[in-house]
């Protein structure tokens, strides 16, 4: 299963005007979304409970697991306490990079080749 | 159901060899390969125009050219992994629809990648192999996921026969040819093996210059064809794997193991292509392994081990590109394979001060002979003598001229190979119980 099932991302993509136009509204809607005032990345969100994304977390290096596992406690803490990060630590734009993602995309198209061979019909030749 | 007539005419053909009673009268056989060099890569090719193939690629890579420990071993494990073209999983998948075995296997001297499959996929293997070698990407998730458990799985298998061997060549020729073929769970090896560290290693022993093609069953033209275009991308050559030249010590090594026991008496032997037929005639006397079914065989080891059941021996001439070693190696219940022991050091004096019938000499040259002529051919296991000896620059056997060595030896020439042998310092490694197991000064060897 794909990490998002329906998306228009890569239609708007593919269209330059397109993709400057929802530019800024993706910026703002990343700003309101709320979770770069808790100093978390896009990334950290995806739901942990599933197979995939826990091998896809094993597959980490151990720097990026732990700065992750980091940002998410200090998120629940300041979800405990009711609170944002002062200013100047919020997640910046640039630092909002996906980091576990290619790896999911890379399980999720291993299991599928997998599935594909495992219901393979061979052709005879003869 | 053997058909009569099949019957007799074997019976007939037996008849006239006795009659001929000629080991000599074996039609002076030839070379089984010729050695060519198709795009840069040395090729060893037989065809006898069999509906299947064997090709194999041959490097110069085993353990003894492997500059940290377990990198060859993590190379091997890696063969057939991922690459940039295709996944591990198709890679796996493909060669099974088109009925092909693929393994990964090595030697002290070389890792070899073998392909066996069915004369018409030439075309496939050949890209497969030549895709193995120089575009695998040696990705972090598999080496942890994959990659180490076999490792793990198949360090703590490794027995103490192995052990044991391992231990003789170590004391033999300390580094290079000393290194384990496999490393034991007791070898710190987690250190030095990683991904990055078996991908810097390929990247030199996987170049032209280090590795030969040995095909069984693949037509010239085939080869001709196809090696060219697949084997673009394999760098000419890289910064070369270096050994120093493999120098005999000798000495005692003493393991304890609660896994089995194991003594190995070793002597330095012959190397690949040396002439040294008293070694060869020497390890058929000696023998160990029964030639036939339901007994216990007549070679000197073979004596010895009838007289304490519960432990086998063999004698082995391993033979290296520079050097060789001749071993008995003796594995069962720790009593019988402490009389054993004392009984093939008592065996080998034998010959050294009394030689031997002519009939054992009889046998042990036509033991030696057979032994010769498997190796010489590139099926089994000729294959990979065949790839050792073309990436360590040797020419093919000359078959003729060893055969008539063989031949030549005569009964005083294996009693003064003998006595300088038990002159000589020995190699002896013990795995086991320690408590039984012999010392070597106990043996009557000198290390």
């Amino acid at each position: 299963m794909p990490l998002i099932p329906y998306t228009l991302a890569p239609f708007i993509q593919a269209r330059p005007w397109l993709s400057k136009l929802f530019k800024p509204l993706a910026g703002w809607y990343h700003g309101a979304a709320g979770y770069r005032q808790m100093g978390l990345r896009a990334d950290d969100l995806i739901s942990e409970e599933n197979e995939t994304v826990l091998q896809a977390l094993r597959r980490l290096p151990p720097k990026e697991a732990y700065d992750r596992i980091y940002r998410i406690r200090r998120a629940t803490q300041l979800s405990l306490q009711q609170k944002i990060l002062p200013r100047a630590e919020w997640t910046k734009p640039e630092e909002d990079v996906p980091y576990l993602s290619p790896v999911l995309e890379q399980l999720d198209a291993e299991l599928k080749e997998r599935a594909a061979l495992d219901t393979l019909a061979p052709l005879k030749k003869h | 159901m053997i058909c009569r007539a099949a019957l007799s005419r074997g019976s007939q053909l037996a008849i006239r060899r006795q009659g001929a009673r000629g080991f000599a009268a074996a039609a002076s056989p030839k070379a089984s390969y010729e050695p060519t060099t198709i795009a840069g890569v040395k090729v060893a090719a037989r065809d006898d125009n069999g509906p299947t193939t064997r090709l194999a690629i041959v490097a110069k890579a085993g353990t003894r050219y492997e500059p940290l420990p377990g990198l060859t071993v993590g190379l091997e494990e890696f063969a057939f992994k991922n690459t940039q073209k295709r996944s591990a999983l198709r890679i796996t998948r493909e060669s099974e629809l088109l009925g092909g075995q693929l393994t990964a296997y090595h030697t002290r001297e070389a890792l070899v990648l073998q392909a066996n499959f069915l004369r018409e996929d030439l075309p496939y293997f050949t890209e497969l192999l030549a895709e193995v070698v120089s575009q695998t990407r040696y990705t972090t998730h598999e080496f942890h996921e994959e990659v180490k458990d076999v490792i793990h799985l198949k360090q703590a298998k490794v027995g103490a026969s192995a052990v044991a061997l391992d231990a003789a060549h170590s004391v033999a020729f300390h580094s290079g040819l000393g290194a384990p073929v496999y490393p034991t769970p007791n070898t710190p090896v987690d250190s030095y093996l990683n991904e990055n560290a078996v991908a810097a290693f390929a990247e030199s022993a996987y170049t032209k210059a280090n590795i030969a093609i040995v095909a069984d069953g693949a037509s010239e033209a085939g080869l001709q064809k196809w090696i060219e275009p697949f084997f673009k991308a394999v760098p000419a050559s890289g910064s070369p794997l270096s050994s120093s030249a493999a120098k005999y010590h000798g000495g005692e090594a003493r393991i304890p193991s609660v896994t089995g026991n194991s003594v190995v008496i070793a002597f330095p032997g012959a190397a690949l292509g040396a002439s040294q037929p008293e070694t060869a005639v020497l390890t058929g006397l000696l023998g160990g392994e029964s030639n036939v079914k339901w007994s216990p065989g007549f070679s000197l080891l073979s004596q010895a081990t009838a007289a304490a059941p519960g432990a086998v021996a063999k004698a082995t001439n391993y033979a290296y590109s520079d050097a060789g070693l001749l071993t008995i190696e003796i594995s069962g219940q720790a009593s019988a394979v402490k009389k054993v022991a004392e009984e093939s050091v008592k065996a080998l004096k034998a010959v050294a001060e009394g030689g031997v019938s002519q009939e054992q000499l009889v046998k042990a040259i036509a033991k030696a002979k057979f032994t010769l002529l498997s190796g010489s051919e590139v099926s089994g296991v000729g294959l990979v003598h065949a790839g050792a000896n073309l990436i360590h620059g040797g020419s093919p056997l000359k078959v003729a001229e060893t055969l008539q060595a063989l031949e030549s030896v005569t009964g005083d020439k294996l009693k003064a190979a003998a006595k300088a042998l038990l002159e000589g310092k020995a190699s002896v490694a013990s795995v086991g119980d320690l408590h039984v197991l012999p010392f070597a000064e106990e043996l009557g060897l000198q290390v």
